[in-house]
């Protein structure tokens, strides 16, 4: 009976074991002919498994995904729910098989990804958050709360304090923001990073104002700090 | 004997294509990328009692290949081009024809609205349109009562146009996407159903028509669930010679079929949550037909469900087991009621199959897998519309059970 109880706890264990914590930091990253400075999660995954070719604005877009590696399993485990790189492949297979779509570029680094996305139009791709991306744009992620559809009418960028620039502390901070009606940003709380870029990040938001809503409305989004930028 | 060196040369096509593919999958045309892709897959199936899927599988049969080559581009950022050439042998069907699967003009305008036009594959349930390429799943064969594999040309594309498109909702309320088609359905002489009915004597020269339908299918708010429903409509007509059934002796006479009524529901939902995935699908299959230029008439209700789940349990393994239930119930009217009473009772093993399978998959590399599935059915499903189980290759009559085992092995890339 013992046993029994063992096995089934070993098997339910098992099955709902995710595949490895993923520990990556992931920020995504776009050529400069792409207009927009945030990015909606859903639409994130939307270009990514080429449901959709084009952001919110019209702007074409391509994506461009690594190969393997932390970073990549980060990304597809935070934004594309798949599970495995395995799962992207048989995703994109059943695509291209079917005639509705091709297999997307990928590449074997950060550094080559951010090279490719530097020179290629429409470009858009992820890379480690402390990867340096020089003139290539990185893109604010908004999470989908109920408040995702806002507009942001004026948006202040945060200070980043030049102690941690100048010793390399960087990073990606999450902030989770409750927006009144008027479009003034009520609250913030902040999710997850540095918890002084998290109070520089706070600062600055604060100042954001969104389009009026009939209700007050809750959104999560990604700041990042690059100190090779 | 000229289709043979046809397909021989499109054999060896397909082999150089993937020889020079697996170096590069893609090169350069008119400053445009062209990406190339294809497989291959070869599998071997015992069976311990009736003869499986046209194939002599009582005494093992690897009369089970298929393959096919696509090229495709992307012409401009809303715009791509692209065709697949396929070639199959599976028992006596295929017999190494090749076809071209599908070859698409797609044009996306917005993510919400799309059109695509040429030989489309056709958009029915999960698995419909991949239904050839069993690398991209678990299992070997996928669920018989839903997609039978003897019966691909039925539903695997239109000669025609879709429209597509997907609508995200606001408030987190998921993604919808729709697709909505007509085309022109054209069965190869060599699928399923004209060999089944070559066993009353028919000679098929011709088999297709009118195919138009939906689909809707929501990605659920909650993270990993799809479920969605289709609906296909049909309205076929297939020609040929047949044996007189009311005299035998006088030789052939004209053989046609056509519909009066012809449509499929299927109703689908997928669940994926890590390495685990569940699936279900219900398909009913209606078909009432004119038989003889009018002289008969037949009605058969054929239903059928799955349950599947599969589990990854590490980076090469995958195992999975399904369930598959189909019913066919079928009452013929006019001059050929005299030869075929109604067959309304699916508890007998005629007129059902139900399939318990299990199955291992390993995966070589990225590119090659094998998969070892064992199959246990109740029942043979017969007729009047074929479900693997053909009284051709199984002229001494069928036995209830069947057991079987599959091994299959694909390369893709």
């Amino acid at each position: 009976m013992k046993n029994h109880k063992l096995l089934s706890l070993l098997v339910v264990v098992v099955i709902f074991a995710p595949f490895r914590v993923i520990a990556a930091n992931v920020k995504v990253i776009a050529n400069r002919s792409v207009k927009v400075d945030t990015i909606y999660a859903n639409e994130v995954k939307s270009v990514f498994l080429e449901e959709s070719t084009s952001l919110r604005d019209g702007t074409h877009v391509e994506p461009v995904f690594e190969k393997d590696g932390p970073v990549h399993e980060a990304f597809l485990h935070e934004y594309l729910a798949a599970g495995t790189d395995d799962d992207l492949q048989s995703y994109y297979r059943a695509l291209v098989f079917s005639g509705r779509g091709s297999m997307p570029k990928q590449l074997g680094s950060d550094a080559e990804v951010v090279a490719y996305v530097a020179r290629t139009k429409g470009a858009i791709g992820y890379v480690s958050a402390e990867t340096a991306v020089g003139d290539v744009k990185t893109l604010t992620i908004v999470s989908e709360g109920n408040g995702a559809q806002r507009r942001l009418i004026t948006r202040v960028e945060p200070d980043y304090p030049n102690t941690l620039k100048r010793l390399n502390i960087g990073g990606t901070v999450r902030l989770q923001l409750t927006i009144g009606p008027r479009g003034n940003v009520e609250a913030i709380e902040v999710l997850g990073g540095n918890p002084i870029l998290g109070e520089s990040a706070a600062a600055a938001v604060k100042q954001w104002v969104y389009t009026a809503s009939r209700s007050r409305t809750i959104t999560q989004l990604s700041i990042p700090f690059d100190s090779q930028h | 004997m000229h289709k043979r060196i046809l397909s021989l040369v499109f054999a060896l096509w397909c082999f150089q294509a993937g020889q020079f593919a697996l170096m590069a999958q893609e090169f350069k045309l008119l400053d445009r990328t062209v990406q190339v892709h294809g497989f291959l897959s070869q599998g071997f199936v015992y069976t311990n009692d009736n003869n499986w899927l046209t194939m002599n599988t009582s005494q093992g049969s690897a009369a089970f290949t298929d393959f096919g080559v696509n090229m495709s581009s992307q012409v401009t950022d809303k715009f791509r081009i692209g065709a697949q050439g396929y070639d199959r042998n599976l028992g006596q069907l295929g017999q190494y024809h090749p076809s071209l699967d599908w070859a698409v003009a797609d044009y996306r305008l917005k993510s919400w609205f799309g059109v695509r036009g040429g030989k489309v594959k056709t958009t029915l349930g999960l698995y419909n349109d991949t239904q050839g390429e069993d690398f991209l799943r678990t299992f070997a064969l996928l669920p018989q009562s839903v997609y039978p594999t003897d019966l691909r040309d039925a539903t695997i594309s239109h000669l025609g146009a879709d429209m597509y498109g997907e609508i995200s909702f606001r408030h987190r309320l998921g993604v919808l996407a729709y697709t909505a088609y007509a085309g022109h359905r054209n069965d190869s002489i060599y699928s399923g159903y004209p060999y089944y009915l070559s066993s009353f004597g028919a000679d098929i020269k011709s088999y297709g028509g009118l195919q138009y339908g939906g689909d809707l299918r929501w990605s659920t708010p909650l993270k990993g669930l799809l479920i969605g429903a289709s609906r296909m409509n049909e309205d076929i007509t297939g020609k040929g010679s047949a044996i007189n059934p009311f005299d035998p002796g006088a030789g052939l006479v004209p053989y046609s079929e056509s519909s009066k009524a012809d449509w499929t529901n299927q109703f689908y939902g997928e669940y994926v949550v890590g390495r685990f995935r569940i699936d279900s699908e219900y398909r009913r299959y209606w078909r009432n037909q004119e038989l003889f230029s009018g002289t008969s008439e037949s009605f058969a209700d054929i239903r059928g469900w799955y349950v599947s789940g599969a589990y990854r349990i590490c980076k090469r393994l995958q195992i999975g087991s399904y369930y598959s239930h189909y019913t066919i119930s079928n009452i013929v009217g006019g001059a050929l009621s005299a030869f075929y009473p109604p067959a309304t009772d699916t508890t007998i093993p005629a007129n059902h199959d139900y399939d318990k399978v299990i199955t291992g998959r390993v995966d070589l590399n990225k590119f090659w897998n094998v998969k070892v599935e064992g199959h246990f059915m109740n029942g043979y499903g017969s007729g009047p519309y074929p479900n693997g189980f053909y009284t051709q290759v199984n002229a001494s009559g069928f036995a209830p059970n069947t057991n079987a085992l599959v091994l299959k092995t694909s390369l893709n890339f």
